[in-house]
């Protein structure tokens, strides 16, 4: 599936990133860990790479010994303010996970607007199917204000899956509940979403 | 010409100049420390064939400065196996020299029956009327090479029932010696009646002949103090659980950083493919060599060693199948009697049969395990294969020629991924 077509399949997704109203119904926990703020996240710039690790969505399951494997295979990235961290189009060949300051998600609109889809948080992650499988990238992500990213490239998953195959598996099946909640949520955002509007306009 | 212009300018101008003169300290670099790349590289890839082993290793649990050792202790002991495999197979120093006796006398006695040399050893049919300015010399060099010393001598003939030289009991190795003793007694007198025959050259003075000023001692220390470095870089990088890819990785700017994974990928993928592939390879070259040569005659025993060291060699292009041959012409030289599979084989043609079995094993070798087992692994020509470890040879000895193909290979796949990432990411 090419970008084009993949874009139709996530139809929604700019409605699904709009900015929530503060008294919307609190987003479930997986939800949150994904596109908001954890709130029981605790700021450690400079800080443990373990500690840090085991307080993202993607890696939480892990056990210490594990979460201390990867943090020897992880890559600690700096990104100045407006750099950008991936592009649209370009083939991905790692995931990212955001250790401090904040990220914004954008998309090339037709006219080739960039359209602001998310901003992200820590301990957000993004990229993650570029961890998984050679995809060319159907956003771009940029860096608002300095940042600091943690990267795990596809090869380093493939070497972990060949001597650790545990460890790898708990990464991938936290890397399919993210995907599935993901898209979870965009079909209510498509189908459901669009009608509590209507309803609430109604009113 | 504006300012911002002119800022620009001082700016390429400045990073042209910074670029250039840290490109020319690290050739200067290279080139000082040169002595330095081959120790490096081979304990970087030998600590890339045992990085899998520790890794299994400490999946049951076992530290990883434990599982080296265990490794170190387990390649110790092999090692200590098969030296000591090894000297029981190296003939005593009497054996070593009737293993001489019977060179000699094999080769000299082969000469001359394919040559149809007269008594004197100066006439001799057509073929000897025609090679006989190169392969005279060349005779007198092996016989110079293989005759006794006097020492030898003395030792041989002690070692003989009766000991002395008068004795008339038939033995078939005192025949040999005298025979030999008599042909090197009559090619000396038919060099000097040859007309523009040089004189048979003096022996080698020595193993450190053309070895640099100072002497062996100083040869030697300077070998110790280059190879010094490799056990150390070997354990260093054994050890290594990915600080030095990320350390790598870190000094790679931002944008480049996805396509330096993918490069380094590519790479590791490619030398673990070559080197998966040359250990089946050569497995398959070792029995295919030890099969062959046993149907032609070779006894088992020697046809295993003589597979196993073909099977060694073949990182080595073609060398493996160089050894196997040489090794199978050697037997063929010395055996006094063998018991081939195949009726036609017998003690005068077995040379031929030898040749022809290790030409079907290269072309086993060529056509069917090369596209099977490396089919996955860099292609490279066989022009460039030559070339390359000629040049190895030429800048590093044999060590040179033993990383040329590994080395031209991860380089090809080097310039290859990298353009293609760079395409990919819109860099070029």
């Amino acid at each position: 599936m090419n970008w084009k077509d993949r874009m139709i399949a996530l139809v929604g997704v700019k409605n699904l990133l709009h900015p929530r109203q503060d008294d919307a119904e609190p987003l479930d926990p997986s939800a949150r860990a994904l596109f908001h703020p954890n709130p029981k996240f605790r700021h450690e710039t400079g800080g443990d790479l373990v500690s840090f690790l085991k307080q993202t969505a993607l890696f939480g399951d892990l056990k210490p010994g594990e979460l201390h494997r990867l943090a020897r295979i992880v890559h600690e990235r700096s990104y100045r303010d407006g750099e950008s961290i991936s592009e649209e189009g370009k083939p991905g060949a790692a995931l990212f996970v955001l250790r401090s300051g904040a990220v914004e998600i954008t998309r090339r609109a037709y006219g080739g607007k960039q359209v602001l889809l998310a901003t992200l948080e820590p301990p957000a992650s993004f990229d993650e199917l570029a961890a998984v499988g050679e995809v060319a990238r159907w956003n771009s992500a940029r860096a608002r204000g300095p940042v600091s990213l943690v990267a795990l490239g596809r090869s380093d998953l493939d070497a972990l899956g060949g001597h650790y195959p545990a460890t790898a598996n708990k990464i991938l099946k936290q890397l399919a509940r993210i995907t599935a909640a993901r898209l979870q949520m965009l079909v209510e955002s498509q189908y459901f979403g669009g009608q509590d509007q209507e309803s609430e306009r109604e009113r | 010409m504006s300012a911002r212009n002119e800022g620009l300018l001082a700016g390429l101008l400045f990073k042209s100049l910074v670029g250039t003169a840290a490109l020319l300290l690290a050739a200067f670099l290279l080139w000082a420390l040169r002595s330095l790349i081959v120790p490096v590289l081979v304990s970087g890839l030998l600590a890339y064939i045992c990085r899998p082993m520790v890794s299994e290793l400490e999946r049951f649990r076992i530290p990883r400065g434990l599982a080296i050792g265990l490794l170190l202790l387990v390649v110790a002991l092999a090692a200590l196996f098969v030296v000591d495999r090894l000297r029981t197979l190296v003939p005593s120093q009497t054996g070593a020299v009737e293993l001489k006796i019977r060179a000699l006398y094999a080769i000299n006695e082969r000469y001359r029956g394919l040559m149809d040399l007269d008594p004197t050893l100066t006439k001799g049919n057509r073929l000897y009327q025609l090679v006989r300015a190169d392969s005279d010399p060349l005779l007198d060099r092996v016989n110079q090479l293989l005759a006794l010393t006097p020492e030898e001598r003395s030792l041989f003939y002690a070692s003989r029932s009766g000991g002395a030289a008068t004795s008339n009991s038939p033995d078939r190795l005192l025949d040999q010696d005298r025979a030999n003793l008599q042909t090197i007694d009559l090619r000396t007198r038919a060099a000097r009646i040859a007309p523009g025959a040089e004189s048979l050259p003096p022996r080698p003075a020595g193993l450190y002949e053309g070895s640099p000023a100072g002497g062996p001692v100083s040869y030697l220390a300077q070998l110790l103090s280059n190879w010094i470095i490799a056990p150390l870089v070997f354990l260093f990088l054994l050890s290594d659980t990915g600080q030095l890819k990320r350390g790598l990785l870190s000094m790679v700017p931002n944008r480049l950083f996805e396509p330096a994974l993918i490069v380094l990928a590519d790479l590791d993928h490619a030398l673990g493919d070559w080197l998966r592939g040359l250990f089946l390879e050569s497995c398959l070259l070792g029995i295919t060599v030890a099969l062959l040569l046993t149907v032609v005659g070779i006894p088992l025993r020697w046809a295993i060693g003589i597979g196993l060291f073909a099977a060694a060699t073949n990182a080595v292009p073609y060398l493996g199948s160089a050894v196997a041959l040489l090794g199978g012409l050697a037997y063929a030289l010395l055996a006094q009697q063998i018991h081939p599979l195949i009726p036609m084989v017998s003690i005068d043609n077995l040379a031929i049969w030898v040749i022809a079995a290790v030409v079907l094993a290269e072309v086993i070798k060529s056509a069917v395990y090369e596209p099977v087992v490396l089919g996955g692994a860099v292609k490279l020509h066989p022009l460039v294969v030559v070339i390359g470890v000629t040049g190895g040879a030429i800048l590093f000895g044999f060590v040179g020629v033993l990383l040329a193909v590994p080395a031209i290979s991860m380089f090809k796949v080097f310039v290859a991924s990298t353009a293609r990432q760079l395409n990919a990411y819109g860099l070029i």
